[in-house]
């Protein structure tokens, strides 16, 4: 990628080929196939049909045509920032296109493109908010030209699909050091791998984290980049705020945490309900009150907010704005099952699943457990990371699990280690049959709690559609 | 359903119900070398099914967290577990690993059982030589060598495993780039049934000599394969109490249906290197 603008203002001849054309239409209508047919919202399979017919598709409708663009990457909390940075730019009145279902390989990202544009190919104005998977950015980053890049953490996710976490770290930093000046690069600075990236770039660069005067958390075994990304010598943190996100400083080198530029100075979490957080930001404090749990929704608000303030667009609203996004689906997504309480996590790493464990616990959950990991494309191969989820701390307030999905045998052996008795676990590979064993033991008076990877949660979820308990998870 | 049931699985005997049989174990002793360096891909679940197959069978463990900048005398532990890292991390650990090789080499001598993993076996060797021609040194307690290869091994694997005559097959997901070759002073930990083992050629899998097993096997390999895991404890109890024990058996339902998922998942892959698409991306920006 070129750090000139290869921009072209907005309404220029950007004459639509054939192929293109072909693109839109076939994509179009292969959503519209696959929603028909009940087969989930057609995240995918829009991109994938359409880049089959012409694979510069997304760079026709969204770079060519410069539209401006909010790239949001990490490992944890993409699809929760980009759902607040959606809010926040709406609530200033500012039109957004926003990839909510998740779906954030090449694919995903070319299906929001081509979903929002009209048959002629233009969107509809405004900003594209997409979230976009660590491995992909270096395919998807060329084809938008973001105007605003996010990093919201590197955490040990998926080793299998990406070697090692200093290739995507590498792979990341490439993408940021290439931003053009009038870019702004926004990252998480209490991460020491995030924080430093791309520091020599020229252009705007805003830093978010947390601000407390007590640790919220501490180092676990899930714990990542805990060495210098300077030096390699160990870290040591004055507070510790989320697995290895902190305020740190390195003995060795004197590398230490950057100034934050959006600040959460008070936190407070309400049960499984909400979580209330003052935030310093360049032009004034706000409270905040959001109706999901977790010191991770405090960074994912901070970080929504960072991304605006790099956009230079002004903070009038942002409490009404992010008063009202309830939790994405599957981020301790709560749901009535006739009358019987269903709270659904998704849970894809040591830190996403340890991050929910503890917001659970709180609450002495989870008792009636239906737990569930698939290998997939997007789930990944190897699962021996399970080994390293805190599973010992759930395991003796668990009455009874219902251990599905395609790796179920592996769930069921960690969770036989962890402490947990064979005779509380059933295992039920297939995913419609786990929900229907799980809610057939629920005593009345229990909440039945189901921890699952993408794809398992995406089938129970659907699962739960057809018996109309919930909405589509893509319109979530 | 599409899964029967897991059947009748038995409760873990639980410390205070021990067999008549059953006599006093003093605890066993594991020094986990590097746990907040070494520390990918669940090889800490090695520890876990350690010392929770001991603990089913009455012998309490005491775990030691070995760490950066600790010289302990390795020859007052049973067991020495030395598991993987990412780049950076080894390389960190190998700078510190020279100050303790001397007392884990006494430590090998008296018979300490240490069970390595990837990383862990590298650096039981005599050196590392990167792509880039640098030389990490190892501690040379396993006659073998390790050079950085151009492509990464990334699949399900399996191999068969020989211990005091009896032969069984390992399951586990390797992850390294490194290619081993084994010297004469070393056998191998296994052979190599599906995926690449030491360096995808010779059909040979990790490395033994003695009381020290070192494999290239994630997973992490000791939960999916109790029969390696009850062995090891085996090796360590007898050595620490001076004469042959032999565990009662347990139900290993669940264990047993890990192993044979895995297998067949190895099973399926043999022949066929599965290089993964996003991997494949994040190397392709770094030229």
């Amino acid at each position: 990628m070129s750090s000139q603008t290869k921009r072209r203002p907005t309404g220029a001849d950007t004459s639509l080929t054939f192929r293109t054309f072909l693109a839109l239409s076939v994509g179009k209508a292969a959503a519209r196939a696959t929603q028909l047919a009940g087969r989930g919202g057609g995240t995918s399979i829009t991109g994938m049909v359409a880049r089959r017919v012409d694979p510069h598709i997304l760079r026709k409708i969204v770079l060519d045509r410069g539209e401006p663009v909010v790239a949001i990457t990490g490992s944890n909390g993409k699809t929760t920032t980009a759902r607040f940075t959606a809010a926040l730019l709406r609530g200033e009145g500012v039109i957004v296109s926003h990839n909510s279902a998740g779906a954030n390989l090449v694919q995903g990202v070319t299906s929001l493109a081509v979903s929002y544009a009209s048959i002629r190919g233009r969107l509809p104005g405004g900003v594209l908010v997409v979230e976009v998977d660590e491995g992909a950015l270096p395919q998807v980053a060329p084809e938008m030209a973001p105007r605003a890049l996010l990093v919201t953490d590197l955490f040990r996710d998926q080793l299998d699909r990406f070697g090692e976490i200093y290739a995507v770290a590498d792979a990341i930093e490439s993408v940021a050091a290439a931003l053009p000046p009038d870019a702004a690069l926004v990252v998480n600075a209490d991460d020491p791998m995030v924080a430093t990236m791309a520091s020599g770039r020229e252009g705007t660069r805003v830093t978010f984290g947390l601000e407390l005067d007590r640790s919220t958390d501490q180092i676990t075994r899930a714990a990542d980049t805990i060495r210098c990304p300077r030096c390699r010598a160990d870290l040591t943190y004055r507070h510790v705020y989320l697995s290895h996100m902190g305020d740190y400083k390195c003995a060795a080198c004197g590398f230490e945490r950057p100034a934050v530029d959006v600040a959460v100075t008070s936190l407070e979490v309400v049960g499984l309900d909400r979580t209330r957080c003052e935030i310093r930001t360049p032009s004034g404090n706000l409270a905040i009150e959001i109706p999901q749990p977790g010191v991770h929704i405090a960074y994912d608000a901070a970080a929504a907010i960072a991304i605006l303030v790099g956009l230079g667009v002004p903070l009038e609203h942002a409490a009404e704005s992010l008063a009202s996004v309830g939790p994405a689906f599957g981020r301790l997504e709560k749901i009535d099952a006739d009358g019987r309480s269903i709270v659904l996590a998704f849970a894809k790493n040591p830190t996403s699943y340890n991050t929910t464990l503890r917001a659970l616990a709180a609450e002495g959950e989870p008792r009636q457990l239906l737990i569930a990991a698939s290998n997939t494309l997007v789930d990944g191969e190897d699962f021996g990371w399970l080994w390293d989820v805190d599973f010992e701390l759930m395991a003796p307030k668990v009455e009874r699990a219902v251990v599905s999905g395609l790796r179920a045998d592996e769930l069921a052996n960690r969770l036989k280690y962890a402490g947990l008795s064979p005779r509380k676990m059933i295992v039920v590979e297939d995913r419609c049959d786990a929900l229907e064993a799980a809610l057939d033991g629920l005593p009345a008076e229990r909440r039945l709690v189901v921890l699952s990877g993408y794809t398992p949660l995406i089938e129970l979820r659907n699962e739960m559609r057809r018996r109309g308990w919930t909405g589509r998870y893509w319109e979530v | 359903m599409s899964e029967p049931s897991m059947g009748e699985p038995s409760r873990p005997p639980a410390r205070s119900r021990r067999r008549p049989e059953e006599h006093d174990h003093r605890p066993l002793r594991i020094a986990h070398l590097y746990p907040s360096l070494l520390n990918v891909a669940g090889d800490g679940g090695n520890l876990i099914a350690i010392a929770r197959r001991a603990g089913w069978r009455g012998i309490p463990v005491e775990v030691t967290a070995v760490e950066k900048g600790e010289t302990p005398d390795f020859r007052k532990f049973d067991v020495v577990l030395f598991h993987g890292g990412q780049d950076v991390e080894m390389a960190v650990a190998a700078e510190d690993f020279a100050k303790k090789a001397p007392s884990l080499r006494e430590a090998v001598d008296d018979g300490v059982l240490v069970f390595a993993v990837c990383a862990g076996l590298q650096l039981l060797g005599h050196r590392y030589i990167s792509n880039a021609g640098e030389e990490m040194l190892g501690a040379g307690i396993l006659d073998l060598e390790t050079r950085g290869g151009q492509q990464r091994f990334m699949q399900h694997a399996a191999c068969e495993v020989t211990i005091d005559g009896a032969t069984e097959t390992v399951v586990g997901f390797e992850n390294h780039s490194g290619l081993t070759e084994l010297g004469p002073g070393a056998e191998a930990f296994g052979r190599v049934v599906a995926g690449a083992g030491n360096n995808g050629r010779d059909g040979l899998e990790g490395a033994r000599a003695g009381n020290v097993f070192a494999t290239y096997l994630h997973g992490p390999v000791l939960p999916k394969n109790p029969w390696l895991t009850d062995r090891l404890i085996e090796i360590a109890v007898s050595r620490a109490e001076g004469a042959p024990f032999t565990l009662a058996p347990l139900d290993d339902e669940i264990e047993c249906h890990a192993h044979q998922v895995a297998l067949a998942k190895a099973m399926a892959n043999r022949g066929r290197r599965t290089a993964l698409e996003p991997a494949r991306l994040v190397r392709g920006l770094k030229r």
